[in-house]
């Protein structure tokens, strides 16, 4: 049986800051239906990994490539400014504005049965009113994943998706997650510096710490078992 | 009311007050509707430094002509050149860290606040229209500079009827709108390119403190009692139209100076918008 393609791709490549790298070089495929773990400690180059994934900022070398398919992207809670008005419902049309442009300025009026799904597969169509700023942390969260779902994405993407959150909170996200892969066929990456989720839902891993000089990527075993994460971080990975 | 002007006696001579009253009206949707960015982006202080660099476009524009005989070059012009500098400065300066974006805002100020005077004390002939420039206590707009602002109007509120949405995503979910492939950096271009458009026509005609306070107050009001962005846009453009319209009719009541009547008429309007939106609030919760 082939492998179906990978929908995100990294050829040696390495991140960092103007023209200093600041990890080793890394290769790695992520195909549909696999959960992707992003790891590493606070300031080991996470979020320098995942920008350049995400296109936000160039690699210092190598390569990233993005297959067919859409990109939902969650970024951190607290990266979205409270103060400008917003109703769920309107957060969630946010995420169905990639293709906008001037010649086509009406794409999100037309995604309106799109932003209804989003809405009931994250169980928030009963908010969709109420104003975001005004959710629970837990809440915030499941419209945040709405809003990346709306555009029908082959990827997600989600920074430290469980940060401030009860462990009762953190496990109904990652049950979430692992039900939207199964019932969407996509792929899911989850960049945290908790690895306590490891073992349980991701079945790859990346681990990364810039001041050990480690980049690892492989399936969640392999990475869990490596002997750099093992020295540092015992059996946290393992544990079921 | 004083001498027995009354409403009556404003709309009898509205032949001779339509197109100040008229510019104040338009000139205020348009920057309140604009303003609703600036406020969020917590920009407030871009309109201030812009037109002081508008303030000086003219100035300079006055003392080209004296001096250096470049009849073509209008106080329009020299608005448009320094504010569009003014933007520039900025908008490259938010690459860095915020700190940085201040002091750019802070040094165009500045830069526009002294150049004026110090370039305006080699104008002394123009000197009345300079102050007129900067304290907006025009009582009166000429056909031509009411066309223009209709114009300038019109067409930047097409551009953004027709992209609030992309103006909206670049502005307030940056890294998402480029995760999306929207063009960001074009859309952030091009909305700061209206907003110094949008100054520098509106500072030359109506004066500098008014162009502040509409390119910040309506929104201030309609930021306390809209739901979303694309209602806040509406209500601070008939918040915006109506404050530079009712502020030209009082000042006239009043016997005041245009400029200030608006702003202070605008502070009252987002005064009572807080208090609604207070009380709004408090209804929906308890609901």
């Amino acid at each position: 049986m082939h492998a179906p393609p990978p929908i995100l791709r990294a050829d040696a490549l390495i991140v960092g800051h103007g023209r200093r790298g600041i990890l080793p070089p890394l290769s790695f495929a992520v195909r549909p239906g696999e959960f992707w773990a992003l790891i590493g400690r606070n300031g080991g180059g996470k979020t320098t990994l995942l920008r350049t994934l995400l296109g936000l900022q160039p690699p210092i070398a190598g390569a990233t490539e993005r297959g067919a398919g859409g990109l939902g992207y969650v970024p951190q809670r607290g990266d979205y400014d409270l103060s400008v008005p917003a109703r769920v419902v309107d957060f969630v049309r946010g995420g169905v504005d990639a293709g906008w442009s001037f010649l086509d300025p009406l794409r999100t009026w037309r995604q309106r049965g799109a932003v209804r799904d989003a809405l009931a597969a994250t169980e928030v169509e009963g908010l969709a009113r109420r104003p975001f700023a005004r959710l629970s942390e837990g809440q915030k969260q499941r419209v945040l994943m709405a809003r990346a779902l709306v555009g029908a994405p082959r990827l997600m993407v989600l920074d430290e998706p469980t940060s401030a959150m009860d462990p009762i909170n953190e496990q109904a996200v990652f049950d979430r997650l692992a039900a939207l892969r199964d019932a969407r066929d996509m792929a899911v990456l989850v960049a945290s510096h908790q690895m306590n989720f490891v073992p349980r839902y991701a079945t790859h891993a990346i681990f990364v710490d810039c001041d050990l000089g480690v980049a690892l990527a492989g399936t969640a075993a392999e990475v869990a078992g490596h002997d750099a994460v093992r020295r540092h971080y015992g059996d946290l990975m393992n544990a079921a | 009311m004083d001498d027995g002007l009354t409403l009556s006696t404003f709309f009898e001579a509205w032949e001779l007050f339509r197109e100040a009253a008229l510019t104040g009206l338009v000139a205020g949707g348009l920057l309140g509707v604009l303003g609703v960015y600036v406020v969020l982006r917590r920009l407030v202080f871009l309109t201030a430094a812009v037109s002081q660099a508008a303030g000086l476009g003219v100035v300079g524009a006055f003392y080209a002509q004296l001096h250096f005989g470049l009849a073509w070059l209008s106080p329009t012009l020299g608005a448009a050149g320094a504010t569009l500098a003014a933007v520039a400065l900025v908008l490259l300066g938010r690459r860095g860290v915020s700190a940085q974006h201040d002091d750019l805002l802070g040094v165009a100020w500045l830069v526009g606040a002294a150049g004026t005077v110090a370039v305006g004390t080699r104008v002394v002939q123009e000197v009345q229209d300079v102050q007129t420039l900067l304290f907006g206590t025009a009582v009166a707009v000429v056909p031509e500079d009411f066309h223009r602002v209709v114009l300038v109007a019109g067409v930047l509120l097409v551009v953004h009827a027709w992209g609030w949405r992309g103006f909206t995503a670049v502005s307030f979910d940056p890294d998402g709108a480029r995760v999306r492939g929207l063009p960001a950096r074009g859309l952030d271009v091009l909305l700061f390119a209206t907003l110094a458009v949008a100054v520098s026509v509106t500072t030359r005609v109506v004066g500098a403190l008014p162009t502040f306070a509409f390119s910040v107050l309506p929104a201030v009001a309609a930021l306390r009692l809209a739901p979303n962005v694309q209602t806040a846009l509406v209500i601070a453009g008939v918040v915006g139209a109506g404050t530079g319209f009712a502020g030209y009719v009082l000042a006239f009541l009043w016997e005041l100076p245009v400029g200030a009547t608006q702003t202070l008429l605008g502070v009252a309007v987002a005064g009572v918008a807080a208090l609604l939106g207070a009380g709004l609030r408090r209804l929906t919760a308890a609901g």
